[in-house]
């Protein structure tokens, strides 16, 4: 689990907080520390590394762009919409 | 009215000198003071390039893509017709994102509702303490490597066998880019929920693709002796 080599920063407690440090949910000390215990503990390393690739897979395999036809159908809803309140506006009576 | 000021003394700040500045700002971040077609056009100039993303979204909530196109198509004509209730300068696609969910919720989680999803929030911790003993010691570059090399099909149909909360988690991280507070906003539940989803939803992931990573190496490996047979 850990490189035996002694560190500032435990290893338990840099891998509790991974995820913290890899979504950037932590306080610019802090990101230095587990960066700095990064740099110099493989083992802990190598587990980051783990959880950046997965991180950075969903990322790329879920880009899908949405089919022309569906931006077709929500751009005819808001302009129907704006006609239907615009008539209402233009209903005879009003404004007179 | 009031809601709009701090957009607005933003936008002015930016330049004070300059009144055409002043006026134009004035018109584009004040929701009461826009006529239908001001508003039905700011809608499809600042909410609509989210179309892509959204669906996306919704492929992964509905599993299937006209399911998707319907969601999506709801949640836009009830953002729509709330955009009024936006306030400008606020996080607009993470409103985006809560109608999304709140719509995918109200009208979709029922009709295809899976026993897979039953388990959601209730995983048990020996389960999790088995996957961990079970990854931590094996895991090395080469497993990263193996991972990388997966085809997006891979990481899809492993996503899709995420219960639905660990799932939305793990999506709004690592797609979208979104912070654990506006997760939180978007899915409606503490903070300290969205960190156990991302880090139920990561571990579980990194298992299921480690096992196909595996399978494909297996299977490669197995071609490779059986074209040896054969010769």
């Amino acid at each position: 689990m850990s490189c035996g080599q002694p560190h500032d920063k435990d290893c338990a407690e840099v891998l509790e907080n991974l995820f913290l440090f890899l979504d950037r949910e932590m306080g610019d000390a802090s990101y230095a520390e587990i960066k700095h215990h990064l740099d110099e503990c493989a083992p802990c390393l190598a587990k980051y590394n783990l959880e950046q690739v997965v991180k950075s897979l969903v990322a790329r395999s879920c880009v899908e762009p949405a089919p022309p036809s569906l931006r077709e159908r929500v751009l005819l809803e808001i302009r129907s919409v704006h006609v239907e309140i615009t008539d209402t506006r233009t209903d005879p009576g009003f404004g007179r | 009215m009031l809601c709009t000021l701090p957009a607005r003394e933003e936008a002015v700040g930016a330049d004070p000198g300059d009144p055409t500045r002043v006026g134009w700002s004035a018109m584009t971040t004040d929701p009461a003071a826009e006529s239908p077609q001001e508003r039905a056009e700011r809608f499809e100039r600042d909410a609509l390039p989210y179309l892509d993303q959204l669906y996306g979204a919704a492929l992964r909530m509905t599993r299937n893509p006209q399911d998707a196109e319907d969601l999506v198509q709801e949640a836009f004509a009830k953002a729509f017709a709330a955009f009024h209730q936006f306030k400008p300068g606020t996080n607009l696609k993470a409103w985006l994102y809560r109608i999304l969910t709140n719509t995918f919720i109200n009208s979709y989680r029922k009709k295809q509702r899976e026993p897979q999803q039953q388990m959601t929030d209730e995983v048990e911790d020996w389960q999790l303490a088995r996957a961990e003993t079970h990854t931590s010691s094996g895991l090395k570059s080469a497993e990263a490597e193996a991972l990388e090399r997966l085809p997006d099909s891979d990481v899809k149909d492993a996503l899709q066998q995420l219960p639905e909360d660990f799932r939305m988690a793990v999506y709004l991280a690592d797609v979208e880019g979104f912070a654990y507070k506006e997760i939180a906003e978007i899915m409606e539940t503490p903070v300290g929920t969205v960190m156990s989803r991302l880090h139920r939803g990561r571990r579980m992931l990194r298992d299921l693709l480690s096992d196909y990573a595996r399978d494909r190496g297996m299977a490669a490996a197995g071609a490779r002796d059986k074209s040896g047979d054969g010769s």
